[in-house]
């Protein structure tokens, strides 16, 4: 294994361990309730989800990969909606790209 | 325990189904990026983060400079500070389960989404269950890129739709996430944080248009909070 990339990966995994694991010891007991902090921390949660879901779909329309993601898109609706299932709506969602993907090309 | 153990690793299910696929394609692209097997694997066992691990290998196969490397993949993983308190809050505790120190390194986005789904249906927040569900998601992530470096830079090549259907795997998953989550009164956060994200990565990057739009939407939420606590 070469030094550097050992050295890139080991320093960038060990601000990845700082950024997720000592948040947590910030002493949320005292925090109030209804607090901007405790609002804030409360609203993170949805508002991080949307925002990965745009942010990874942004390369598909700028990839001219638009159709596919779309439809895709629709599946994880079409499947999520009557089933209230995390697995089933992914791996449709994945399965119609997929196809949508080989239709189109 | 046992039993919570096995109901987090039953939640982290289809974040498995998810990562097992990707992290195959990120082993497939690492050695296609001059990677071996072995760096690839001890990337995803020390980074364990799904866009700075594919970031890394494009900057090491541009040959971009050490520190040059570092602040762009330190700044796309800053996100993460929010969600250990985030999800603490979410799960009604203070102080998380024992352990915080080990498996807070796997609260991944996809962790934290499928972490905050469980809470919201009552699922209580203990050592059993973060354990549970890290450690499968973090097995799978580390397995599905083994086998993709193991199985070389043209495992796929001949699949062309099965590869593009893998690729947006994350994206369903992050989709059906957010529906699962989800509900009416959030919907100007999702707009807020929607609007931020687009705005800001077309008006200056990638990363600014994550951290921005969740930042935008948790200030969102802050004040519409607010509203409803008056």
């Amino acid at each position: 294994m070469r030094f550097e990339i050992f050295s890139l990966i080991a320093v960038v995994g060990a601000f990845v361990w700082a950024f997720r694991a000592l948040p947590m010891r910030l002493d949320l007991a005292r925090m109030p309730e209804k607090g901007a902090l405790a609002r804030f921390f409360a609203a993170t949660g949805v508002a991080a989800i949307a925002t990965l879901f745009a942010a990874s779909m942004l390369p598909e329309f700028a990839g001219g990969r638009s159709l596919p993601a779309l439809i895709g898109s629709a599946a994880v609706l079409a499947v999520y909606l009557p089933s209230r299932s995390v697995v089933l709506a992914t791996l449709a969602g994945a399965a119609a790209y997929g196809a949508g993907f080989a239709f189109l090309a | 325990m046992a039993q919570d153990f096995r109901r987090g690793a039953l939640i982290g299910a289809p974040i498995v189904l998810g990562y097992f696929p990707i992290a195959f394609s990120f082993g497939v692209a690492a050695t296609k990026a001059g990677l071996s097997p072995i760096e690839a694997v001890v990337m995803s066992l020390l980074m364990y983060s799904g866009a700075a691990q594919f970031m890394a290998i494009a900057l090491i196969a541009a040959g971009a400079g050490f520190w040059i490397s570092v602040a762009t993949l330190v700044g796309m993983s800053l996100r993460h500070v929010l969600y250990g308190p985030s999800m603490l809050r979410a799960g009604g505790q203070s102080a998380p389960p024992k352990g915080a120190l080990a498996w807070g390194f796997g609260l991944t986005d996809e962790v934290f989404g499928a972490g905050l789904g469980a809470f919201a249906r009552g699922q209580a927040f203990t050592g059993g269950f973060i354990w549970g569900l890290t450690l499968v998601s973090y097995a799978a992530w580390v397995g599905g890129t083994a086998v993709g470096a193991l199985a070389g830079a043209s495992a796929l090549a001949a699949w062309p739709a099965v590869d593009a259907g893998l690729s947006f795997m994350l994206t369903a998953l992050f989709l059906a996430l957010l529906l699962s989550i989800m509900q009416r009164a959030e919907l100007p956060v999702i707009a807020a944080a929607l609007v931020g994200t687009v705005g800001l990565s077309f008006a200056m990057s990638p990363t600014a248009g994550i951290m921005g739009g969740m930042i935008l939407g948790a200030l969102v939420g802050t004040v519409l909070g607010r509203r409803d606590a008056v």
